[in-house]
């Protein structure tokens, strides 16, 4: 901290504060203010977190100008009503006014004219109602969209603020308690720094406000290089459990698992520089973390607000009840009670952001590890010390040496502790190990190397270590941080101009525009195919976007999953429609008929004249989304009998053999089912990631001992060496790399059938309508549909010209809407316009 | 008196946490928890210091930074707790 008086520029400031208060030169401001338009810049070009916080961070840069010019005095009462404004801004009026209501309750309660004990009492009355509510036991008139946000501005920060008006004699204003409850960026922020009420108020310009504003500057700037790097290690260094196969590849998955951890640090630093830019002088929210040299060091630079609120409210207390157990004894035994409550509060976290309660093993013994680790450390240091100093210590090669040893040590016994804490099972995170066993090639030497050399460089330049910094040495600090932010936000600013980096290289530019925006990786598009994270029990799931996503969704969603539209028949396919049902949803009415087709009804025996065409496929295929008639498939035969393609038929019909969550191995069992109804062409849509999907789909009915009445799947099952019942992350890991001979099996089984009864198959292309990674499969997947012999229709630019977010259901529910089964609708028939050959043959009567 | 008071804190800081460092760079304002100094056993073990020596009792609450950040503000902190301590 750059906060050293004396005789130089930053002294002089020193000085100069504590006269006037608050105050700030016009050049001060205005190299502040273009410090802050760079940054404004810099979110856009980055689309740094929503558009929501974007739009919040120019409500606070513009206050920010107004709120540096105030008298002092006015100064919290603005800034607490600019963060009143923020509220409706994000969560809308309604969602604003009630989540503000709620807040003025509680604070109130704290403030009544009793008894601590019997405000106590009332808030834990009101908090069981809302715990309640919060757990649908109760109704609201208000929506579930404002929990998260409730719950990270009350959920700690109550429980600090209700101490301090215990212990803290200073009168508390409404301004103040207004400001830290509701303060500005914490509308956008489910995860948020547990501030310290006596610190928040304590620091209000507490420094000159111009260091303190540059210094939230300072933060921003850092926080956005961490989402930056966050970014590219979740795009292009995460890995998936089951693409762990050797050595190279545990690294890499231990590292990256553990500096997804970026993105909480990115966003604290953020948070907290843009509380600087309104005077807040607080402490650092993180420290070097990833430079930690030992358990307890961890805990001390890992999120520092969450450490000292434990320490405040549960630690110190606990050891001086203990106390008459003699010193050691009581530290021990506090610093245990505070992990077990550390986990017992994650928990109760995870129950305000997912309205569900976390009680996961690997969780509890995360915390009791790391718990044990930082004791035993503490009994370390209580007998031997640590290394403290006044001033600036000597470097030796010795100590360097020795305290690098350490940093990567502690760093990579904590990036093994940390994929423990957050895999989805101890059975899963055991899974990873035999890897180990793998080919040890010169790849697995990259991150140990990378991370020896980041730390190796870290140590070296640490900032001094003790307070007692020279003069001199601040005003060089002072110029360098400086120096520092002005030339990262340039930088990045530069870099992310696309006439900028495509200078650089193909590679480079392709890499820069990964990093411009946020979607979600390959791995979580992967998780969001399958419907699969609400089941997930990932402990830090709150730290992932896909979670973001899932977040906003409305608890009574209705998706496919639970629309009532699955019939378990068993087998290798396990699901199908229920026929001769209907199901009326928000989008319509979906009608399955007496053959168990989201469809009209058919003669099982097609007519004379008639092209027949058995469409398979999955969820966007069946439609849902859309009502009856509405489909794709539907629209298409209408405009196929209303503007034919083919005088060799009378008629049209397009069978609707769409089944959701049909993977394409599945679709065999669909393929034998429509030729049952004697089709004159196949058309098999595909949406992307068909060989993961393929893969895992065969590791799912592996698990679950399903037969697999395809020979040549049954094959490639027995090449992988997966067994019948074996864990699905284990048998995942042994099919993947099979994952294109699957997909091959069973196109080439499709089209052969085809060929042999003289049906034509098509093979469409659909992809999916969300942005993003999960592309990345589909030149392979055409190439092994054309090489079995399917007509290829690509549909990968069907959605072009139109925005992906009006074509689909929601952000969450990523099936085409009205509008985009048109668009399919129409861009399909112009396919079939352009080659009807492929659909309707070429001789008179289409053959 | 309050010299002297100071000196001996002062003194039980370096022994037990600066062994070796020089005595003059631990001023009355060095920033002791702030500073990097003080962690949370080696606050406890000052405060145990000082209710052992001093007669006096602390409450959770009045270990933080404000109280004991610095040799004026722990003395500041003792002596509310017994103004005749010395």
């Amino acid at each position: 901290m750059d906060s050293t008086l004396g005789a130089n520029p930053i002294g002089t400031r020193a000085a100069e504060a504590n006269e006037s208060p608050g105050r700030i030169r016009v050049r001060d401001f205005t190299t502040v203010a273009l410090q802050l338009a760079l940054v404004l810049l810099l979110l856009r070009q980055f689309q740094i977190e929503s558009a929501s916080f974007r739009l919040l961070a120019m409500l606070a840069f513009g206050g920010f100008a107004v709120h540096a010019f105030l008298p002092l005095p006015a100064r919290l009462p603005f800034f607490s009503v600019l963060s009143l404004i923020s509220i409706p801004m994000v969560l809308g009026i309604v969602n604003g006014a009630w989540l503000v209501a709620i807040g003025f309750v509680l604070v109130a309660v704290c403030h009544l004219p009793m008894s601590f004990r019997v405000r106590g009492l009332i808030l834990l009355a009101l908090g069981a109602v809302l715990i309640a509510q919060r757990a649908k036991l109760l109704p609201t008139p208000w929506s579930e969209a404002i929990w998260p946000i409730l719950g990270s501005m009350f959920m700690f920060r109550l429980i600090v603020y209700f101490y301090d008006l215990r212990h803290d004699k200073a009168p508390v204003t409404l301004a103040q308690s207004v400001s830290y409850f509701f303060m500005l960026p914490n509308a956008c922020f489910p995860l948020f720094p547990v501030i310290d009420f006596k610190t928040y108020r304590r620091s209000h310009y507490s420094v000159d406000a111009y260091l303190t504003y540059q210094k939230g500057i300072d933060w921003i700037v850092r926080g956005i290089v961490h989402l930056i790097l966050y970014r590219y290690i979740y795009y292009h260094v995460t890995l998936a459990p089951s693409e762990v196969t050797g050595p190279a590849q545990l690294l890499q998955y231990l590292i990256s698992n553990f500096l997804l951890y970026l993105r909480v640090s990115g966003l604290f630093h953020m948070v907290v520089g843009m509380l600087y830019l309104f005077g807040f002088h607080l402490p650092e929210t993180h420290k070097r973390y990833l430079l930690a040299a030992s358990f307890t060091d961890f805990w001390r630079r890992i999120n520092i607000y969450w450490k000292d609120f434990m320490q405040k409210i549960f630690y110190f207390p606990a050891v001086f009840a203990l106390k008459r157990l003699g010193t050691n004894n009581a530290i021990i035994i506090a610093t245990l009670y505070v992990f077990l409550l550390t986990w017992m509060l994650h928990s109760y976290q995870w129950f305000w952001l997912r309205g569900s309660w976390l009680l996961a093993w690997h969780d509890m013994l995360f915390w009791v590890v790391l718990g044990a680790l930082v004791v035993a450390n503490s009994l370390y240091e209580i007998k031997y010390g640590r290394n403290r100093s006044l001033g600036k210590a000597a470097l030796t090669w010795q100590r360097t040496g020795l305290t690098v040893a350490k940093t990567y040590a502690t760093f990579w016994f904590i990036c093994i502790l940390w994929s423990f804490w957050t895999s989805e099972s101890i059975a899963d995170w055991l899974a990873l190990w035999p890897a180990l066993k793998g080919p040890y090639t010169v790849e697995a030497l990259l991150f140990p190397l990378l991370s020896l050399i980041v730390i190796a460089l870290g140590s070296v330049t640490q900032p001094i270590p003790g307070p007692a910094a020279a003069a001199g040495h601040a005003q060089r600090a002072w110029g360098r941080e400086r120096a520092i932010t002005v030339a990262s936000l340039l930088a990045l600013v530069l870099v992310s101009i696309e006439s900028v980096h495509t200078r650089v290289g193909t590679d480079f530019a392709t890499l820069v525009h990964s990093l411009r925006s946020g979607h979600l990786s390959r791995l979580d598009n992967a998780k969001l195919d399958r419907g699969y994270y609400e089941g997930i029990l990932s402990v830090d799931r709150f730290n992932s976007q896909l979670w973001e996503v899932y977040s906003k969704k409305p608890s009574n969603w209705l998706d496919v999953e639970n629309a009532g539209l699955k019939r378990f028949v068993g087998g290798f396919a396990q699901i199908d429609l229920p026929p001769s049902s209907v199901s009326i949803t928000k989008y319509g009415t979906i009608t399955i008929n007496r053959w168990g087709m989201r469809d009209k009804d058919y003669a099982q025996a097609r007519p004379a004249g008639t092209l027949r065409t058995a469409v398979l496929g999955a969820s966007s295929v069946m439609g849902w989304g859309v009502g009856d008639g509405e489909t794709f498939e539907a629209l298409l035969e209408d405009r196929l009998n209303t503007e034919p393609l083919s005088a060799a038929f009378e008629h049209v019909e397009l069978l609707n053999f769409g089944i959701p969550g049909y993977q394409p191995p599945a679709q065999l069992v669909a393929f034998d089912k429509a030729l049952g109804f004697q089709p004159s062409a196949v058309m098999f849509v595909a949406t992307g990631r068909e060989i993961s999907r393929s893969a895992a789909y065969l590791a799912e009915v592996v698990h679950k001992r399903l037969p697999i009445p395809y020979p040549e799947l049954a094959a490639i099952v027995d090449k992988s060496g997966a067994r019948a019942g074996m864990d699905e992350a284990a048998a995942l890991k042994l099919l993947q790399p099979h994952g294109a001979e699957i997909l091959r099996a069973v196109y080439e089984r499709i089209a052969r059938h085809c060929v042999e009864k003289g049906i034509r198959p098509v093979w469409v292309f659909l992809p999916q309508v969300r942005e993003g990674s999960w592309q990345e499969e589909t030149p392979e997947t055409v190439r092994i549909a054309a090489t079995a012999g399917f007509a290829v229709i690509n549909l990968a630019d069907v959605y072009q010209g139109h925005d992906i977010a009006t074509l689909r259901l929601a952000e969450w529910d990523e099936h085409p809407n009205v509008l985009g089964h048109r668009l399919i609708a129409d861009a399909l028939y112009r396919a079939l316009a352009a080659n009807p050959a492929a659909l309707f043959g070429t001789g008179p009567s289409g053959k | 008196m309050t010299d002297a008071l100071m000196q001996r804190i002062k003194n039980f800081i370096m022994e037990e946490f600066l062994p070796g460092e020089s005595p003059d760079e631990l001023t009355e304002t060095t920033p002791l928890i702030s500073g990097g100094i003080l962690d949370s056993i080696a606050t406890l073990k000052l405060v145990m210091f000082m209710e052992e020596q001093y007669g006096v009792t602390f409450e959770p609450h009045e270990i933080d930074k404000e109280n004991l950040d610095n040799l004026a503000s722990i003395l500041r902190l003792l002596q509310s707790k017994n103004p005749t301590v010395a």
